[in-house]
């Protein structure tokens, strides 16, 4: 025993390089991430709570909020039964090019978003390969909230994927084996043994791809034309309204994005449990 | 078979050969490649209404692809199976009826108990009712009513597995497969369940295929063993059959320990070195002349000091002890025979015979066993010389098998 003695003597009684690592984390993040944060709710509410809810009640700040939960809800929407099919395909067969496949669902990640909305100009605005194609039947995609939806799917791509995917991998193959010999088709199978196998995945990944798109700035604001009161999203409002010397209409909006975020988060952090149980 | 009579009497197994019943599943000339490596080779077997076959074998002997055959869920490159009758080859998995148990279990984790084993009957769409009283007489069946509520995480292995057969059992399977049931298991619970399962099939009479790579748990499963040996069966037949007439020095060797020595075939024995064994096969399987080996077990070997030896044992050598040990009820014994089991050379062998190949050895290793009360009234030591005879063995030929067993 008394060879290790000196080396266990930190866990012994106190130790300074504790409380110090601890306070050392929390002071590094002071400015990094609790400052700002902490600093629109000080902000927005400086001047009064009802010149607070009056900078939120703007029928453009209303539509705005509006327009970012549609769109986003859609791209959520597509993208998690889309990251549903995808997994099913990639996890299940094997063949040539799927590692090809996976990558290209993963690449939006990694792709500036601007841009990737200047590349769905180049695709379907007025001029692009495709909208110059739709254009003589008057159909316009970009500068609309089908635009937007659009932008979010593609940012979004991977999310759902990417946490899906891996619950498919894991999965054992004799769960569905086991249905097929039972006497189930394809789609029982997947219904009553697949898919509530994969409820946490879907739930996770999909408050992660909402998340993500309500606040999507980058490739918005390129596709989206920016029209107050018909394409402009929450995060467009904030931006506008800044540059409109604005400040308390711009840090309402902020403080709802902010608040919404946490939300997500805490849904996320505390249901984990509930979203895996047995 | 003759084989036992010449030497002292025997268990032999009680027979009651009635009309062979009507196979209940079969598999006729299976054979599986998988790219260009053939896995499966002409398997062909039956199982008769409420028997229980194992399949036996090592890991890559193909076992697990002949069962998944069955199930539908692999599918032959030639052959057929046939389920009561009805050729089901070409069905995909769920018309075919089977009921698999896998070596997972492969419980649905967010099923309760009562939800997975109604699961067969819920996709056929039956009534309620009926469901519901299945599932009760299953759960007693399997005595897991007070887990009905439960999901399969809260169950032990055991538990886990009943319900696996449970949910089987719902729909009245044609045939019921395992895989390697017990493999994740204690010993203690593996001997245990099977014992619970044997029961269980008797009790509900269904046919059952078994897939295991334990040869204690084939013997005490199945009505009826097959050993398999890379693809092909090497025999089919009783526990009883098998253990103590292995067709193939494969099956002897894989089926417990087994001495094996060379011996040549002469006109009214069988001469193993310098010693004389009497001649235990059928008339027209061996020539004089022929090269055979001779297979016996541990238990099959008696040790005396002295030169007596009861009548109807066969003498084979006097031998070296080299080693004693003691293992629960049996002392097991590595003793170095001092003559006997010389290479046979007929016409036709060849002499490029190197001595880097251990079997040609001149030193002949057998092992023997006693057991406990034999091995404390004569106590034997390491370097004493004894006398070596076989209360029981085997000839098989050189190469290749015995023809029907």
């Amino acid at each position: 025993m008394s060879t290790i003695v000196p080396a266990m003597r930190h866990v012994r009684g106190f130790d300074i390089a504790r409380p110090l690592s601890i306070f050392m984390l929390v002071f590094m993040m002071m400015p990094l991430v609790f400052l700002p944060l902490a600093s629109i709710f000080i902000f927005g509410t400086r001047t009064g709570l009802d010149k607070f809810w009056a900078a939120l009640m703007a029928p453009e700040a209303i539509f705005a909020l509006k327009l970012s939960m549609a769109t986003s809800f859609w791209a959520t929407v597509f993208n998690v039964i889309f990251g549903l099919f995808a997994a099913y395909v990639l996890s299940r067969h094997n063949f040539w090019g799927r590692n090809a496949l996976i990558v290209t669902i993963s690449l939006p990640t990694a792709i500036p978003t601007a841009v990737a909305g200047f590349a769905l100009l180049l695709l379907w605005g007025p001029y692009g390969t495709l909208g110059r194609l739709l254009a003589p039947q008057g159909v316009q995609i970009m500068f609309t909230a089908g635009a937007i939806i659009l932008a979010n799917i593609f940012v979004t791509f991977p999310l759902a994927f990417g946490v899906i995917k891996p619950v498919f991998d894991t999965m054992s193959r004799s769960l569905e084996e086991a249905s097929a010999t039972i006497g189930a088709t394809r789609w029982q199978t997947f219904w009553h043994v697949t898919l509530p196998s994969l409820r946490g995945a879907i739930v996770s990944g999909a408050l992660l791809t909402f998340a993500r798109a309500v606040g999507e700035f980058g490739s918005t604001i390129l596709v989206s034309g920016n029209l107050a009161g018909r394409t402009q999203t929450a995060p467009l409002y904030i931006f506008a309204k800044f540059n409109e010397g604005q400040i308390e209409a711009a840090n309402a909006i902020a403080i709802v994005l902010a608040l919404f975020s946490f939300l997500i988060f805490s849904v996320l952090f505390f249901a984990r449990d509930w979203l895996d149980v047995d | 078979m003759k084989a036992k009579e010449t030497l002292i009497p025997r268990r032999e197994e009680p027979v009651n050969h009635t009309a062979a019943p009507p196979a209940a599943a079969s598999v006729i000339g299976l054979s599986k490649r998988f790219g260009k490596t053939s896995v499966l080779e002409n398997i062909s077997f039956d199982v008769a209404e409420g028997e229980v076959l194992v399949l036996l074998g090592a890991s890559g002997s193909g076992k697990t692809t002949i069962l998944r055959i069955i199930a539908g869920l692999e599918m032959p490159y030639t052959g057929k199976v046939i389920l009561h009758g009805k050729d089901v080859t070409e069905l995909p998995a769920r018309e075919r009826g089977v009921g698999v148990i896998f070596q997972s279990y492969a419980l649905f984790p967010k099923m309760t108990v009562e939800k997975n084993i109604g699961y067969g009957l819920r996709i056929r769409k039956r009534k309620r009712k009926e469901i519901k009283q299945t599932v009760d007489e299953l759960l007693s069946l399997v005595q897991l009513d007070e887990h009905r509520k439960k999901y399969p995480s809260q169950l032990s292995g055991g538990q886990q597995q009943r319900v696996a057969i449970a949910r089987t059992l719902a729909y009245k399977p044609e045939v019921l497969l395992f895989d390697e049931p017990f493999g994740a298991l204690d010993t203690q619970t593996r001997v245990h369940l099977r014992r619970e399962i044997r029961a269980l099939l008797k009790k509900v009479n269904v046919p059952a295929i078994f897939i295991t790579h334990d040869q204690e748990e084939a013997l005490e499963l199945g009505d009826r063993v097959a050993v398999l040996n890379v693809g092909h069966i090497e025999q089919i037949g009783t526990p009883f059959q098998i253990y103590n007439h292995p067709a193939t020095e494969y099956v002897a060797s894989f089926l417990g320990a087994a001495n094996v020595l060379d011996a040549v075939v002469k006109k009214d024995f069988i001469e193993v070195g310098s010693a004389q064994i009497p001649k235990t096969f059928e008339k027209d399987e061996f020539k004089p002349g022929d090269c055979v080996k001779i297979v016996f077990r541990p238990e099959d070997v008696a040790l005396s000091i002295n030169d007596f030896l009861r009548p109807g044992y066969a003498r084979l050598s006097t031998a070296v002890i080299d080693e004693v040990t003691f293992i629960g009820a049996y002392e097991r014994l590595r003793l170095r025979l001092e003559r006997g089991g010389e290479e046979c050379k007929t016409q036709e062998s060849p002499y490029y015979l190197t001595t880097e190949t251990p079997d040609r050895e001149p030193t002949k290793w057998i092992i023997a066993t006693r057991p406990k009360p034999e091995a404390s009234t004569t106590r034997l030591h390491v370097g004493e010389r004894v006398v070596v005879a076989l209360t029981s063995f085997t000839v098989l030929p050189l190469q290749g098998t015995r023809g029907a067993n």
